[in-house]
């Protein structure tokens, strides 16, 4: 049992710190490879850009720096990360009472330095090592929320909107680069392994499938593996775990709910096979898992938090 | 009008001579008082860089707490720490007697003159405190008229405000029956200061005050204890942008009860609930952190969105309780202040233990042309107003603002009080790098439901600007943290 609203409060710091995160990572990868004047370098800035949904990304994908600066400080951008981030930090002030100290005080530091006059000039001086420092800083926040808050109701819903957040956002990363819409297979070396680091997917890909980059491979590892934390039914499985643990008490969730959302999701993934999807196209199927994950998201919000009172009230 | 007249005019009024105020650390010939021995030799070992450093560390804690208000501008939005002040406020044992006691028995007879006023009014019939002063005040809540509250405690939390005067004595200056706040700072400069002085605080003998958020939760509970065996606790803010919002927080989460906002609240039945992930749960006490005026926009301003609708009728039906109660405020009126010692004296047949400042009404006529006719020497308060708006500083002010107040006063005498300009005692602050002394007063916590508890601790205001008399962190106050020392005896050895 917890409130309502402070339940939406921590399931939405978990979606904007994941997508804070995101940002962070394909920002350091596209300035990475942008290092190398190449061709794949602006394909690469062109996959991220379109990545997090940018129509302008042949624009700006030749002023890589500018276009990480805006992705990543820009505050007038409801999309950025330090808008993320401040908007993860505001909602977790709001649920100040149900997370811990330690907790508050990673978010709290991140937000500090992000929203910092200085921060421009940090970027400037080195865009890369702000980058790393504000990812290993938000996998100390996630940390110390494992390691201190207790794994009830509240951590669960931090946990629901950290992997609906991810499935949606890694399931677009895949629709930028398999998708139907693509005219020119990504085949480039370079250009395969920053799709990797995107999802910061390299070295566990490695172990699985050696150094052979396939763009296959790519594919169903980040689509279809079990125990890679990032791919889309790591996420799903965790979503329908996280889900069926919060619907234990409400009765109304399991019948028409989430719950059953969930768990059918969670299956598409898990019985998925790879010739299939390659052969109806990987968009379709990217699609139904996207549009499948909004539907959750829709589900939990009508059951857990914006419920109607005439159902809820005693007899 | 006898009883107007507090216990300070005996001794002769202050207004001509301002005397040199008490210093805290030191006595009248320099030497440092015992209280304060060791964090004087602590302090003469450090350097001012060291100093610095340690107020940096104590900054850095209140940021990284999050304990910060925001400041809202046209161009950029920031947060500010309350200005904290590292070096400690030292009270010995024996002050420390006086003081608990006073403030038991003020908040005694307190809760008793509510109790009255709000059934019978023996007190308002046997003329001790004037009727119509009570009843047309506007913090009195008709809709409190015969109510029952559980053992008679009206006011569960209680912040008053004391402070030192010349001759050393300890005196109320302001009874905050409402919603008092600071108590949060009270805990977190105490956390802050055993990170910068662990050593002198080990030595000290320093009394403990963290069990307070324990004794908050008991005083609440023992509200509905009655009849629900195990009640549901709750915490009310009006929300996020309220400056007093990281308190509410703190107390909610150090208490382990939900913080809500009236938003969360549903009405149903004359019973309250609050919407949770799995429905509506009923809610026993409500430790509300919002005005008497925006509990509930049926029964008082229509235009509040802070509380709930039809949450005071069920409040009336018994259904739950709300502390402070509503109408609390009657009590700590600034012009009712000025009968606290005969309320005291009327209900438990004891002279009052800490003494009131002189106060002079001007509603009565008499007392009125001596406040005009003094109007630079006193402290003149609107009796509605607080946090230190609204109000004159006789000594401080220009011509122009006591004309000013001189037709405010004479044009509606019944809104207003004058005090002599006291001067609070004053103790060691660092200010830039070096030590200096600041005005400071002090501000505990009483809690009263089945029990009154004080807590031995307090939150000690600063008036950081040199030689201003203003603590109110509206008016550029800090704070800093408070000692309460162990008495020797009472340690086993």
């Amino acid at each position: 049992m917890m409130l309502a609203r402070v339940a939406d409060s921590l399931y939405w710091i978990g979606r904007y710190v994941e997508r804070a995160e995101h940002l962070c990572r394909l920002s350091d990868v596209m300035l990475t490879a942008t290092l190398d004047r190449t061709e794949s370098a602006t394909q690469i800035a062109r996959i991220a850009l379109a990545a997090v949904g940018d129509p302008d990304d042949a624009a700006k994908a030749l002023d890589p720096y500018e276009a990480a600066r805006a992705l990543v400080l820009d505050l007038e951008d409801p999309g950025s990360v330090a808008s993320s981030l401040a908007r993860a930090r505001e909602n977790a002030r709001q649920v100040r009472d149900q997370i811990t100290t330690e907790t508050w005080e990673r978010l709290n530091l991140i937000h500090l330095r992000m929203s910092d006059p200085n921060a421009a000039r940090d970027f400037a001086d080195g865009s890369q090592a702000f980058l790393h420092e504000t990812i290993a800083d938000l996998h100390l926040f996630k940390g110390a929320a494992d390691a201190t808050m207790s794994h009830g109701e509240g951590w669960r819903f931090f946990q629901l909107g950290v992997y609906l957040e991810r499935a949606q956002l890694i399931g677009a990363l895949l629709e930028v680069c398999f998708g139907d819409r693509r005219r020119r297979a990504i085949t480039d070396h370079q250009a395969l392994t920053s799709l990797l680091r995107m999802g910061c997917a390299l070295e566990p890909y490695l172990r699985v499938y050696t150094a052979d980059m396939q763009p296959k491979y790519i594919l169903e590892f980040l689509l279809l593996d079990e125990d890679f934390p990032r791919s889309v039914r790591f996420c799903t499985a965790r979503i329908e775990e996280h889900l069926s643990s919060i619907s234990r008490h409400v009765e109304a969730a399991g019948v028409s709910g989430p719950d059953r959302l969930a768990g059918r999701l969670r299956a598409r993934l898990q019985y998925a096979d790879m010739g299939e999807i390659q052969a109806g196209g990987a968009s379709a199927f990217l699609a139904a898992v996207i549009d499948e994950c909004a539907a959750v998201h829709r589900q939990v919000y009508e059951t857990f938090v914006a419920y109607t009172l005439e159902q809820r009230l005693p007899a | 009008m006898g009883a107007a007249k507090a216990k300070g005019a005996d001794r002769g009024s202050a207004i001509d001579a301002p005397a040199v105020p008490y210093d805290e650390m030191r006595d009248a010939d320099g030497a440092v008082r015992p209280q304060y021995a060791s964090l004087a030799a602590r302090i003469e070992t450090l350097s001012a860089d060291e100093l610095a450093e340690r107020q940096r560390t104590l900054e850095r804690f209140f940021l990284l707490q999050g304990i910060t208000f925001t400041v809202y501008g046209a161009e950029s939005t920031t947060e500010r720490i309350i200005p904290t002040d590292l070096l400690p406020r030292i009270i010995s044992a024996e002050e420390w007697k006086i003081i608990e006691a006073g403030l038991i028995q003020r908040l005694k007879a307190l809760n008793m003159f509510l109790a009255d006023i709000y059934s019978s009014q023996q007190i308002l019939m046997d003329g001790v405190v004037p009727r119509d002063l009570v009843l047309n005040a506007p913090s009195y809540q008709r809709e409190m008229q015969n109510l029952f509250v559980p053992h008679s405690a009206y006011a569960n939390v209680c912040g008053s405000d004391l402070i030192r005067q010349p001759n050393g004595e300890f005196a109320v200056l302001e009874d905050n029956l409402r919603v008092p706040s600071g108590v949060s700072y009270m805990l977190a400069n105490r956390e802050a200061s055993k990170r910068v002085f662990p050593g002198t605080f080990r030595g000290a003998g320093v009394r403990p005050i963290d069990r307070y958020p324990d004794l908050l939760l008991t005083t609440l509970k023992s509200m509905a204890a009655d009849w629900r065996p195990n009640p549901q606790v709750v915490v009310l803010t009006p929300g996020v942008y309220n400056s007093a919002y990281f308190e509410h927080a703190y107390l909610a989460r150090l208490m382990g009860v939900p913080l809500v906002e009236g938003r969360d609240l549903v009405v149903h039945d004359n019973m309250v609930y609050m919407r949770t992930t799995t429905g509506l749960r009923r809610i026993d006490v409500i430790y509300r952190r919002v005005d008497d005026d925006f509990i509930d926009p049926l029964t008082f301003r229509r235009d509040s969105g802070l509380g709930s609708a039809g949450l005071f009728n069920a409040y009336r039906a018994g259904n739950v309780v709300i502390c402070n109660a509503p109408g609390t405020g009657v009590a700590d009126d600034k012009a009712v202040y000025a009968y606290v010692p005969a309320i005291i004296r009327y209900y438990l047949g004891e002279d009052a233990i800490l003494p009131n400042i002189e106060t002079f009404l001007c509603r009565e006529p008499a007392q009125l042309s001596h406040v005009l006719a003094n109007l630079d020497k006193f402290v003149v308060k609107a009796v509605g107003a607080s946090g230190g708006y609204g109000m004159l500083v006789g000594p401080h002010s220009t011509k122009a603002q006591q004309d000013e107040f001189a037709a405010a006063l004479t044009a509606d005498p019944n809104n207003y009080i004058a005090q002599p300009t006291i001067q609070l005692s004053t103790g060691p602050c660092l200010i830039g790098d070096e030590i200096d002394s600041r005005h400071v007063d002090l501000r505990p916590f009483i809690l009263s439901g089945e029990k009154i508890v004080v807590t031995p601790g307090a939150l000690t205001r600063v008036a950081l600007r040199k030689g201003s008399l203003v603590v109110n962190s509206s008016q550029g106050g800090g704070s800093k943290d408070t000692w309460v020392l162990t008495d020797r005896k009472d340690l086993q050895p």
